[in-house]
């Protein structure tokens, strides 16, 4: 034993950790490396106004990030300050792990008014308030200008679609005008071939949980359909029969028509590594992956507005991020001015000039699109749609979200792989889930 | 769990006492280290993991003590009974052909192959950490984008959705620990292999014995006490199997790969339900545990033919 | 163990033998094949631009090759460059985490090894109270899923004030591994005991007996074992992920977990990823044929066979 102290004293020695400084030091986490960057300019424009705190941050993949927060909260190690996700934070509040602001934002008088509308109020429950909003996202389609082009596609076109589940409009027209065969025959075609597709007029990323945020979800709310009767609501309607049409619709184009790309191709690698590898002319994603598209794709990628449903609106989840302090921080007020800070518009502008993602005040918004316009990318489609009034809907926000993640994957696959007719798998899930809140 | 030896020592009767308390001293001084290993790293936490399945514990909050109850809800879920039956289905796809598998490679290795160099490369796969193999595969076998399939294709062969589907989804899993893992075994076995006395193969050879007589008479009976060894472990690693499932599978599609271990983490870290996450995980430990004991019983785990 | 033939017989083993040799050889080729194909897969996607990457899924070669990952991955580019590639513009400090991976292996591979054959030995050979007790408690230790045991031991870590630190990666695996003691029981129980005899006559302590006869006679299997740990521990991520939240501890598979998965939905930088994994597998394959000749020179010295 004694050989083995003397072993670690050595190792203590050339692991050398210098954290020999005045300053606090505030940890940070966050998980998206492509919004790292401008976070480091943040945590340096920080520090510089405020010399006595240093900002560390610390960037780990999504996967690995939660289970690294959690063991955190157990041990007692978990970051001063980290990015939250709303389908995490009511779990965390619920259990007191992550701090209330509102008493801070009363005392500091903050701004909670310069947000983008509904942003604030996803992470607030019951007068308690859980996060300051940093960011947000809608969806839009992403297409490939190539293959639009040789279809003799316009973009006026592709920005004016309707859909309805019973015959596709003239969404499913384009979907089908996009699709060819081995035999250059498109989907409209009476020779069209559905068994040896080359392109697929559509990726979809189907998205099978309880979200649908890329794959079902402007479809089915553009329909009628809601998933609930709002914040931290108690009961799901899942087994609406708007919600069984639209993703029977979807079935039904991959499986029986062959214009969709199958759900079994897209589960490996995601719609987007089919879409970059050219099997397909549009897919649906998040703003936070625009830069990823323009990156991986060797062709140009453009983004279109989603079609308009049978309710005549188009519509799109609209969705944000915040951070959250961990309860157990020994520096809360030193956290607290680095949240303050990262919600307000010094650092959003940061932000939205670095171009990762869409920040939460509008000012940065705008110097977001300044230079996606510069770098040749016109990304209007997301902004257009989340000011459009009465176009977004909020991501669905209830306890038990876990659970009800597993209940809902289950189901929507059992349906995109064709085993099961989307009214009865979704009706049967429904009863599942409203099971959880009894 | 008879674990005596064959032929136990009889020392001269005057010096019973003092050396055999020497002797007791020296293999208590001689297991001390590993002792303290296992009782601050196993031990301990798997007592207080046993504590905690008596408990209702999120891991945020305070456990609170609840009896048997966990374990009276995970016998009336059905969720963990069918995790259960796709581990058993795993284990018994994944579990011969590797042993099988590995015998042969090792023999080949210490028959046929003289070169460092090819059998470096026979145990390349283990190289690779089990999330690589997992995320390599997904690659390899896509069902559009995977070289595989493109391979299939271009031999007229139907497209096949390995990982995509619920029936193949398992066995793919399976494979791909095979790949992985068959030159590990491979490995055990062939140190196994080189305790083997040559001169046995040589009588057999002056005999007029052919390869496959030898490996039948010689080999397997003297390879025991090794084949012992890496059937129980290759069983308890394939109980607990979790990564390439999180990887690859997700547990999908539509549950069809949810083994136990991905059952019972899905619980604990998505569900924050540790408590019954727990109780799950002792009831797995004693289900190999009986396994294990099974065998042992089964092959007479301590005994040589060499010794 | 004769096995009774006749001459005819024998002419006709020697024939059933060259064609035994012929199909063993194919065999091993296609074990190599199966082999190799996966680790070229990973070395074709480390050569791959990201944007050539997807459409070149079903090709053998890449199409237009680069090293500019491999340049990623070693922080031979600006920040600039590699977030355009689909990296996280952060360098990884990929020597720093091979250096740490080499220390963390090699002390768990060094202490495991020793304190494990210690132990072993005991179990095999010598005579204390509840020896086969506490023998079966080691081994159930093998079956205790890994989720029960890594909180508490996170937290004892924490308590010890070994967090970040290399001691606190170490210290569950540097004791012993229940797989390592009944591994090397196995072999030491089959090791004639009329060695050790000869060397007790001669009035030798246990230990000397351990150091001097046993484990020199058991060069083969724990050159097994430490080859074993080595790719076990190399490729250890959960742990070290878990310990080292300090970039200066962190061992390779915790820096390269920057090339998984980013966001929900979003993909691996597999260019990054393959390349790293080539890189750091490489290491490992030389140990494996250095360790691999020492082996087999080990065994033409011992035991005379």
């Amino acid at each position: 034993m004694k050989k083995f102290v003397t072993l670690s004293s050595i190792l203590a020695l050339t692991s050398a950790l210098s954290t020999a400084s005045a300053a606090t030091t505030v940890d940070y986490w966050l998980w998206d490396s492509a919004q790292l960057p401008a976070y480091q300019q943040c945590a340096k424009d920080f520090t510089k106004l405020n010399p006595d705190i240093n900002i560390k941050i610390t960037q780990k993949g999504w996967d690995d990030y939660w289970t690294g927060i959690t063991t955190g909260f157990v041990a007692g190690t978990a970051p001063d300050v980290f990015t939250n996700h709303l389908s995490k934070y009511p779990e965390f509040a619920a259990n007191g792990q992550i701090v209330d602001f509102a008493p801070w934002i009363k005392r500091d008088s903050v701004k909670t008014n310069i947000y983008l509308e509904g942003l604030y109020s996803l992470w607030g429950r019951d007068g308690k308030q859980y996060g300051l909003p940093k960011d947000w996202d809608t969806v839009a389609i992403i297409y490939n200008k190539d293959m639009l082009k040789k279809a003799g596609i316009s973009e006026k076109t592709l920005n004016a679609l309707k859909w309805n589940p019973k015959d596709g409009g003239s969404f499913e027209k384009v979907i089908a005008q996009l699709t060819l065969d081995q035999n250059g025959n498109n989907g409209l075609s009476k020779n069209f071939d559905k068994t040896k597709v080359k392109q697929y007029g559509l990726l979809n990323p189907y998205d099978p949980n309880p979200y649908g945020q890329t794959g079902w979800s402007w479809l089915a709310v553009s329909n009628g359909f809601k998933y609930n009767d709002g914040l931290y609501a108690t009961k799901y309607y899942y087994d609406d029969p708007r919600l069984a049409e639209t993703i029977q619709w979807l079935t039904d184009l991959s499986l029986k028509k062959g214009f969709l790309i199958p759900y079994k191709d897209i589960r490996g690698l995601g719609a987007n590594s089919q879409f970059v590898a050219g099997k397909g002319a549009m897919t649906t994603d998040g703003s936070w992956m625009i830069k990823w598209y323009i990156d991986n794709a060797k062709f140009d990628v453009g983004f279109a507005l989603l079609p308009v449903g049978p309710t005549g609106k188009r519509t799109s989840m609209f969705n944000g991020l915040a951070d959250s302090i961990w309860v157990g921080s020994k520096k809360k007020e030193e956290a607290w001015k680095w949240v303050k800070y990262l919600g307000s518009p010094a650092c959003e502008n940061v932000v939205g000039k670095y171009g990762a993602v869409f920040p939460a005040v509008n000012s940065g918004v705008n110097l977001a699109l300044a230079t996606h316009k510069k770098n040749g990318a016109d990304v209007s489609a997301f902004t257009k749609t989340a000011k459009a009034k009465g176009s977004t809907f909020l991501f669905p926000i209830t306890d038990n979200a876990s659970q009800i993640n597993s209940i809902m994957t289950t189901a929507l696959e059992n349906v995109f792989l064709g085993k099961t007719p989307a009214a009865e798998a979704l009706k049967e899930a429904n009863q599942k889930v409203n099971a959880l809140f009894k | 769990m008879n674990t005596t030896e064959a032929t136990p020592e009889t020392p001269a009767r005057g010096t019973v006492n003092r050396s055999a308390r020497l002797e007791a001293l020296t293999g208590l001084a001689f297991i001390l280290p590993a002792l303290i290993g296992f009782v601050l790293f196993y031990m301990y936490p798997a007592l207080r993991g046993l504590w905690i399945s008596f408990t209702d514990w999120n891991m945020l909050r305070e456990p609170t003590f609840v009896g048997i109850e966990n374990y009276r809800q995970v016998f009336q879920d059905e969720k963990f009974w069918n995790a259960l039956w796709i581990t058993f289905k795993y284990v018994l796809l994944n579990i011969p052909i590797q042993t099988i598998l590995g015998i042969l490679l090792a023999v080949a290795m210490d028959r046929v192959v003289k070169s460092t160099v090819i059998r470096g490369l026979m145990i390349l796969p283990y190289l690779l950490s089990n999330v690589l193999v997992a995320l390599v595969f997904l690659w390899l076998l896509d069902p559009s984008l995977g070289i595989v399939n493109a391979g299939l294709q271009a031999l007229g062969l139907p497209k096949q959705d390995f990982f995509a589907s619920t029936d193949q989804a398992l066995p793919t899993v399976a494979f791909v620990n095979i790949w992985r893992h068959a030159g590990f075994t491979a490995l055990l076995f062939y140190a196994g292999l080189q305790s083997i006395p040559r001169s046995v193969y040589e009588a057999a050879k002056i005999d007029g014995a052919s390869e496959g007589q030898m490996f039948w008479r010689i080999t397997l009976p003297l390879l025991r006490p090794v084949t012992v060894f890496v059937v129980v472990t290759s069983i308890i690693g394939s109980f607990q199997i979790f990564d390439t499932v999180a990887v690859a599978t997700n547990g999908g599609p539509a549950d069809a790969t949810k083994v136990l271990v991905y059952y019972i983490y899905e619980n604990a870290f998505a569900f924050f339900k540790m408590g019954y996450a727990t109780a799950m995980s002792m009831i797995l430990f004693a289900i190999i545990l009986i396994f294990t004991v099974l065998q042992l019983k089964f092959f007479r785990a301590d005994q040589s033919d060499l010794a | 163990m004769t096995v009774q033939t006749q001459p005819t017989q024998a002419r006709k083993n020697r024939k059933s033998m060259a064609w035994e040799h012929f199909l063993a050889w194919f065999g091993i080729l296609l074990v190599i094949l199966l082999s190799i194909f996966p680790i070229w897969i990973v070395l074709k996607t480390a050569l791959s631009s990201s944007t050539t990457l997807f459409e070149s899924g079903g090709q053998l070669l890449p199409s237009e090759p680069t090293l500019d990952n491999f340049k990623r991955v070693l922080g031979m580019v600006t920040a600039e460059e590699a977030l355009k590639a689909g990296g996280s513009g952060q360098s990884v400090n990929f020597l720093k985490s091979i250096w740490n991976s080499v220390i963390f292996t090699g002390l768990i591979v060094i202490g495991q090894t020793f304190f494990s054959a210690l132990a072993a030995y005991a179990f095999a050979r010598l005579k204390f109270p509840f020896r086969d007790q506490i023998f079966t408690l080691f081994l159930t230790a093998m079956m205790i899923p890994g989720i029960v045991l890594f909180i508490p031991n996170f937290i004892t870590i924490k308590n010890l004030g070994w967090l970040n630190t290399m001691q606190g990666l170490v210290a569950p695996y540097i004791l012993m591994t229940p797989f390592a003691v009944f591994f090397l029981r196995q072999f030491f129980l089959s090791i004639p005991r009329e060695t050790e005899e000869a060397a007790v006559l001669d009035g030798a302590s246990p230990f000397m007996i351990f150091w001097k006869v046993v484990l020199p006679m058991s060069q083969g299997p724990l050159a097994t074992l430490g080859i074993l740990t080595t790719i076990g521990m190399w490729n250890e991520f959960f742990w070290p992920y878990l310990i080292g939240k300090d970039e200066s501890v962190y061992t390779l598979p915790v820096a390269l977990q920057q090339f998984q998965t980013q966001t929900p939905q979003g993909s691996p930088d597999w260019t990054g990823l393959m390349s790293g994994a080539f890189l750091s597998i490489i290491p490992v394959f030389i140990l494996l044929l250095i360790m691999g000749k020492r082996v087999i020179e080990s065994l033409a010295f011992s035991g005379g066979k």
